[in-house]
């Protein structure tokens, strides 16, 4: 069974955006994020928007699917800005300078949601929590489990889909033996769900437990060789360039 | 080696699950452990690579007493519970990841284990998205990579298909050959071929040890493993009787010279086809862009097996004939009426997982209250559906989460059977059971098609049902490639590999022997 990916996942590729390091990509994400909301001026923001488009060129992702990943902000986004355009008290009319000051908080939450849709969709989920650990490995000299804290998130990236799966398997042996969870009452409705949850959350329990001891089979105490390997060129280059780009749109 | 001395191990401190077992593996050797659900063979093997600590005995492997787990890798039956991250050349690197190896020394390893294994090509994809049979060829690549000395085989083969068991043990065999020491915890006969020695566990004592042919001449041994009324373990043991040896691989060509026909050939013809009938007319399906099924028509009346690939839409169109997917063409029907939600009952893969009621009896009953039957009414099928399935008076007022797996499958289907008075759909139904409880499931559903029921059961492992089919279909990528009578099924291995797959053992063995026979 094969499903349409989800918006925001990886979208397996060869392109430059994927063949970066992870790290690499983690701290321009970052810089990317912080650019889009310190840079003051519409010719920053311009800036800022120019590498997003960049971006998205070098990684094959279509600005459509920015579009995408916004709709579900988009009333709210929608309705900031007529909320900020159209004056009702006072002097009743439209301001132009509360339509230009939302129109650009509305362009840094695009362009973030770009940046972040770029990175999720060109790198893997495990590449992910890998950076995030090497990233974070100073703080293990505070004690910080990091090690632990990128299993646990390699773990239940792992877990999603197999619980929907299992939802949806639960959901359609008892529909066949006739649950109806789609009629009734509200009450009827919060109940039915307690009939998937009883079989989910043993089913659950169960595996997590399989899986424990499975990794224990295979040696696991939390410490782990890292994958991360050393920076290539391209690697630096992009963190050279990105420092520069975002020093020139919060210049502007 | 691994030497087991007078091994003792209880889960509780009232019983043992295993008691007082003297074992001894040695390099490149591949042992087979037989047994019934139940009699221990897991928990020795956990005891084997240290992740139990035995009450009472010891355990050394090579001499060592500690850390076990770096010398003997463990697969288990199920790869989705083992595996670990979302993409596969990251999940076999999570072994030796953790033995404090190096960066190149993890990378290495990873893509040696991955070709072993066959999975090269795979290396970059999400775990979620392979097949059942490629998840194990995974799990077995992630431990692999670990470079064990020994290895226990946990039923690896027990949820897999003809095609992915020989890849399995082709992978097996030449670990074996480098000098790996195994230990196969299996079920089924064809594990015998190429193994050096059979131990058999009976309620968690060694009451069996010698060659694979002793094993098979020994009335005794069969017995209490459990495999006395398997066929082919009957057709091997008139062989080996006869002078046969067991080659290293199954070899129905050679087996055929000294055996006689398999005992059961079809008893599902003629008389015990039912009197209702399910079908599907053009049905057509898609998930996005894949065609999940394309213009299938089936009419289904006594027992029906529809077998495929993983992947091949057996359970999309079980869901389509349930009445629990709407195809997108056709749709199914029940003696000529369209197919409603809850007229057909469908048992899925473990179907134990999904029992969610305080009691057996309502577990089982609420399919019956569902459709609106008074109290009484529901009550009754529940507890004439409980008999068929053989769950004892006893149980039914007890949790089923305090009931064994064995237990567990039982009523979960006897809620499926009390729902689907004249259909039924059973995926899987005897995946991970023991020889004699997938015979009396086998039994089970045999009764059901002589009070008239439509059974279609969709399974990987087509050579256990045969002898009951009334009719075979098979799939390939969504379409329906053959209906074949019983007769065909049984002997003609072409008719397998026009669905991709392998034929099972017994039907290449029928074919061999008629080739015997014309000669």
């Amino acid at each position: 069974m094969r499903r349409s990916r989800a918006l925001g996942s990886f979208v397996p590729g060869d392109t430059l955006a994927h063949r970066l390091d992870a790290r690499v990509k983690v701290l321009c994400l970052l810089v990317a994020s912080v650019a889009s909301f310190a840079t003051g001026s519409p010719a920053g923001l311009a800036v800022v928007a120019a590498g997003l488009a960049a971006a998205l060129a070098a990684s094959g992702t279509s600005p459509l699917r920015v579009l995408l990943a916004l709709r579900p902000a988009l009333l709210v986004l929608g309705f900031s800005l007529l909320a900020n355009t159209v004056v009702l008290v006072g002097q009743p009319g439209v301001s132009t300078s509360g339509f230009l000051r939302t129109s650009l908080a509305i362009a840094r939450i695009v362009l973030v949601v770009g940046f972040a849709l770029v990175f999720s969709a060109t790198t893997m989920p495990p590449a992910i929590a890998d950076a995030l650990a090497s990233l974070l490995g100073p703080l293990s000299r505070l004690g910080v489990p990091v090690g632990g804290i990128s299993t646990m998130a390699s773990i239940a990236l792992r877990f999603i889909p197999l619980t929907a799966e299992e939802v949806l398997r639960i959901r359609s042996a008892q529909r066949a033996r006739g649950a109806r969870p789609d009629e009734g009452g509200a009450l009827r409705r919060v109940a039915s769900w307690g009939q998937v949850l009883v079989p989910l959350v043993v089913l659950l329990f169960r595996r997590a437990d399989e899986l424990g001891r499975a990794m224990e089979d295979r040696c696991y105490t939390g410490e782990q060789t890292s994958l991360a390997g050393p920076l290539a060129a391209r690697d630096w280059l992009m963190l050279a360039l990105t420092a520069a780009w975002t020093a020139l749109a919060v210049l502007l | 080696m691994i030497e087991l001395g007078n091994v003792a191990f209880g889960y509780s401190s009232a019983s043992l699950a295993v008691d007082g077992v003297s074992l001894v593996v040695g390099p490149g050797e591949r042992v087979v452990l037989l047994g019934r659900n139940g009699s221990g063979k897991s928990t020795l093997g956990r005891l084997m690579n240290g992740s139990l600590v035995p009450r009472a005995g010891s355990v050394s492997v090579d001499g060592q007493r500690r850390e076990l787990a770096r010398l003997v890798g463990y697969v288990r039956q199920d790869p989705r519970n083992q595996i670990v991250s979302a993409v596969v050349s990251d999940e076999v690197a999570f072994g030796p990841r953790n033995l404090g190896l190096s960066r190149e020394e993890v990378l290495r390893r990873t893509e040696d284990a991955l070709s072993t294994c066959g999975i090269a090509h795979l290396g970059d994809r999400m775990t979620s998205e392979l097949s059942g049979g490629q998840q194990q060829l995974l799990a077995i690549a992630g431990v692999v990579a670990m470079r064990p000395r020994y290895l226990v085989l946990d039923e690896v083969g027990s949820q897999l298909d003809d095609a992915a068991r020989l890849r399995v043990s082709g992978i097996v065999r030449a670990l074996v050959g480098q000098g790996v020491g195994v230990v196969d915890v299996a079920h089924s006969v064809e594990s015998l071929f190429g193994a050096d020695r059979v131990a058999v566990l009976a309620s968690g004592r060694l009451v069996w040890q010698g060659a694979p042919e002793d094993f098979l001449r020994s009335d005794r041994a069969l017995g209490l493993s459990g495999l006395a009324s398997d066929p082919l373990a009957r057709a091997l043991a008139v062989a080996v009787a006869a002078g046969y040896r067991l080659p290293a691989e199954p070899d129905p060509e050679g087996l055929a010279s000294y055996a006689s026909a398999p005992s059961r050939v079809s008893r599902g013809e003629g008389s015990r086809t039912g009197t209702h009938e399910l079908s599907c007319a053009h049905v057509g399906t898609s998930y996005d862009d894949v065609r999940a099924l394309d213009d299938v028509s089936l009419a289904a009346r006594g027992l029906t097996l529809v077998l495929g690939r993983s992947g091949s839409g057996k359970t999309t169109l079980g869901g389509v004939l349930a009445g629990v997917l709407e195809p997108d063409e056709g749709g199914a029907a029940l003696d000529g009426r369209p197919v409603r939600v809850g007229d057909v009952g469908l048992a899925l893969q473990r179907p134990e997982d999904q029992l969610f009621c305080d009691t057996v009896l309502d577990d089982i009953a609420y399919g019956p209250r569902q459709r609106g039957l008074g109290e009484d009414a529901a009550l009754e099928a529940a507890r004439e559906a409980a008999s068929l399935l053989g769950v004892g008076e006893d149980l039914l007022e007890r949790s089923p989460f305090e009931l064994s797996g064995g237990q567990m499958r039982r009523v979960a289907l006897a809620g499926v059977v009390a729902c689907g008075r004249g259909a039924l759909v059973l995926d899987e139904p005897t995946a991970g059971l023991d020889a004699e409880s997938r015979q009396e499931l086998r039994e089970v559903a045999r009764g059901l098609v002589e009070r008239g029921a439509a059974v279609v059961v969709i399974t990987h492992d087509a050579g256990e049902w045969l002898g009951d089919a009334t009719s075979v279909a098979l799939l390939r990528e969504g379409r329906l490639v053959a209906v074949a009578d019983p007769a065909r099924a049984a002997s003609d291995p072409v008719l397998y590999e026009t669905a991709g797959l392998a034929a099972p053992f017994s039907v290449r063995l029928c074919a061999a022997l008629g080739e015997v026979g014309d000669a």
